[in-house]
């Protein structure tokens, strides 16, 4: 490479060092929460109250997850995070693959508005009030209940990102596909579901890393929605609520257990897919 | 369509069949139903109750006494003001700091990809979570931070990071840079991999310092993603709230209530009866403020545009 060939001057190589660690720094203080929350997570509820600089456990414990797990819910909080995330990409997949297929494929009146439409309204934003119409109208149909409604109103908010995604990736397919599928009798819903659907996979997987976090990730909505359902509480809001609890101080441990079952999987998901998550984040904010 | 008369109703049903445009209905159907019930439907119910003193149960119509109310409420314009000082200083910060290292890893050099990883992990972290790890680093008597700036004996006194209202804005902008500035990088990034290799490599034929290719090859080359970039800080700044809402409450003495966590608490507060109505009229004016933004920055960066 032509790397092997350039020779530095010293003062290029002071600036070099000089900019690698700065980099460093700024790795540094980017894990560093992460790591001291997990870390802490293992420490004893006693060493957490007394605070320090001191990042590893005096001694290595597990009583917070079992206390979490069993005594605090966890286990029904993780399970809703999880009901909700799967719950989100499931809809999100099947809404926007099949609405960007027609945007892309068919002509109809008022296409454009349509889809301006959706393109408008991921702009517009009123804050958390539109959150009260939406529960006033869960609690009308009953199912301010059931954490469908959060699954559908994270879905509905996020989509058209996606939409567009889609819409963008159909027009790299090329349409004689359609059209020898359509002369071998395919249906206009067949060709979606057997040609374009496996062709898709690469703009899908990126929609389901980045519909799943968004739901994993939701707060504030699931928040007013689950205000006197602790049952059907996620993982985020079920560990901030132990902060606002009167023994506040005293689930410093449970907190740190919490917030740790909350980052793990979604860190972990996010080492083996951080080009994917990338490309989609960049895909759909600059190009939308 | 309706060029030739003779085609009877059962014909033109059996065309439209046969072109999928009812499958093509119905593939519709699912993001219609979720963009009409989830954004159109609750966006104009907004005007329904502007005018109404509404409590969740009972609404009743009260004239311009919403508007006047609001003109008269100090908390909610300092919590304009509050919007305007986080945002200016989370911009700042953010913007410049993400085009520093998108620069510095743009290059193609070993272990570039590991920092990028590093940069961009808190982006895919929820906000309340992060908010609420840093609850613990800025804790006054046992937080690692006071911990560590004593040990380095920067400071004797512990810092009251979320309850001193000097210092609370600038805590919460240490939490919004360290969630947002991952994202910007890599936005950069991308509009930077746009630019040719070739121009870069003339410019060093050219001699051109490192200084000078950014401001004069790099800056002006990534001016138009720059502009999008730039569209998206500035409004995601002003929307932030949910950090706040897990961090402070909007305290100590709304200090950090910004314009969207001081109307969250109008209507989800648990302590006091929610004031929807009034809420919904704070609402439309926070969303003009800052279409107004919006529309002055886009104005700004086309002027801009003319003079380079």
């Amino acid at each position: 490479m032509e790397k092997t060939h350039t020779v530095y001057s010293t003062k290029t190589k002071i600036i070099r060092g000089f900019l690698t660690l700065f980099l460093v720094v700024v790795a540094f203080f980017t894990l560093y929460p992460l790591v001291y929350i997990v870390l802490g997570s293992f420490k004893a509820n006693a060493e957490l109250l007394k605070g320090g600089t001191r990042l590893l456990p005096e001694t290595f414990i597990l009583d917070n997850y079992k206390e979490a797990w069993e005594k605090a819910n966890f286990a029904r909080y993780t399970l809703n995070s999880v009901i909700i995330s799967v719950g989100v990409m499931v809809v999100t997949l099947v809404a926007t693959s099949m609405a960007g297929y027609v945007f892309a494929r068919k002509n109809f009146r008022g296409k454009e508005l349509l889809y301006s439409l959706f393109v408008a309204f991921m702009f517009v934003n009123v804050g958390s009030v539109t959150l009260r119409p939406l529960f006033e109208l869960a609690v009308k149909v009953k199912m301010n209940t059931s954490l469908i409604s959060v699954i559908l109103i994270s879905a509905g908010t996020g989509q058209a990102t996606y939409i567009f995604l889609v819409r963008g990736f159909m027009n790299t397919i090329s349409r004689e596909l359609d059209d020898a599928a359509k002369i071998d009798g395919c249906t206009f819903f067949q060709i979606y579901y057997k040609i374009i659907l496996p062709l898709l996979k690469p703009i899908l997987a990126t929609i389901c890393l980045l519909s799943f976090r968004t739901g994993w990730n939701e707060y504030i909505m699931p928040l007013v929605f689950t205000m006197s359902n602790e049952k059907m509480r996620p993982l985020t809001v079920g560990v901030t609520m132990l902060k606002n609890s009167g023994d506040g101080t005293a689930a410093w441990n449970l907190m740190f257990a919490g917030a740790t079952i909350s980052i793990i999987p979604i860190v972990l998901i996010y080492m083996f897919t951080s080009k994917q998550f990338m490309n989609g984040m960049t895909a759909g904010a600059v190009k939308g | 369509m309706g060029k030739k008369q003779t085609h009877t109703f059962s014909e033109k049903l059996a065309r439209a069949r046969n072109r999928g445009d009812f499958a093509a209905f119905f593939m519709m159907l699912p993001a219609v139903f979720l963009l009409i019930v989830m954004s159109i439907y609750p966006f104009f119910w907004l005007f329904r109750y502007i005018c109404y003193d509404y409590n969740g149960f009972k609404a009743y119509f009260t004239g311009s006494r919403n508007f006047m109310r609001m003109l008269e409420d100090q908390t909610f314009w300092r919590s304009v003001l509050h919007t305007f000082e986080y945002a200016g200083m989370k911009l700042v910060v953010v913007i410049p700091l993400s085009l520093l290292l998108a620069v510095l890893l743009n290059q193609k050099l070993k272990g570039t990809g590991l920092f990028r990883g590093i940069y961009f992990m808190p982006t895919v972290i929820s906000a309340a979570i992060y908010s609420l790890i840093f609850g613990f680093i800025f804790a006054v008597y046992n937080g690692v931070l006071n911990a560590s700036l004593k040990g380095l004996g920067w400071i004797t006194e512990p810092i009251d990071w979320l309850g001193d209202p000097k210092v609370v804005m600038i805590s919460v902008v240490i939490v919004a840079v360290w969630g947002g500035f991952g994202n910007y990088m890599i936005l950069f990034i991308s509009g930077m991999t746009s630019i040719s290799e070739e121009i870069y490599e003339s410019s060093k034929i050219d001699g051109a310092t490192e200084t000078q290719t950014f401001f004069h090859i790099t800056l002006p080359m990534l001016s138009p993603v720059l502009k999008v970039i730039l569209m998206l800080a500035i409004t995601t700044a002003f929307k932030d709230y949910q950090s706040i809402i897990v961090m402070t409450d909007g305290g100590p003495n709304n200090r950090s209530h910004v314009m969207f966590s001081y109307i969250y608490k109008l209507i989800f507060s648990s302590s006091t009866t929610p004031q929807i109505g009034y809420a919904t009229m704070l609402s439309v004016v926070a969303a003009l403020i800052i279409g107004i933004i919006t529309a002055v920055y886009m104005f700004v960066a086309r002027k801009l545009d003319d003079v380079i």
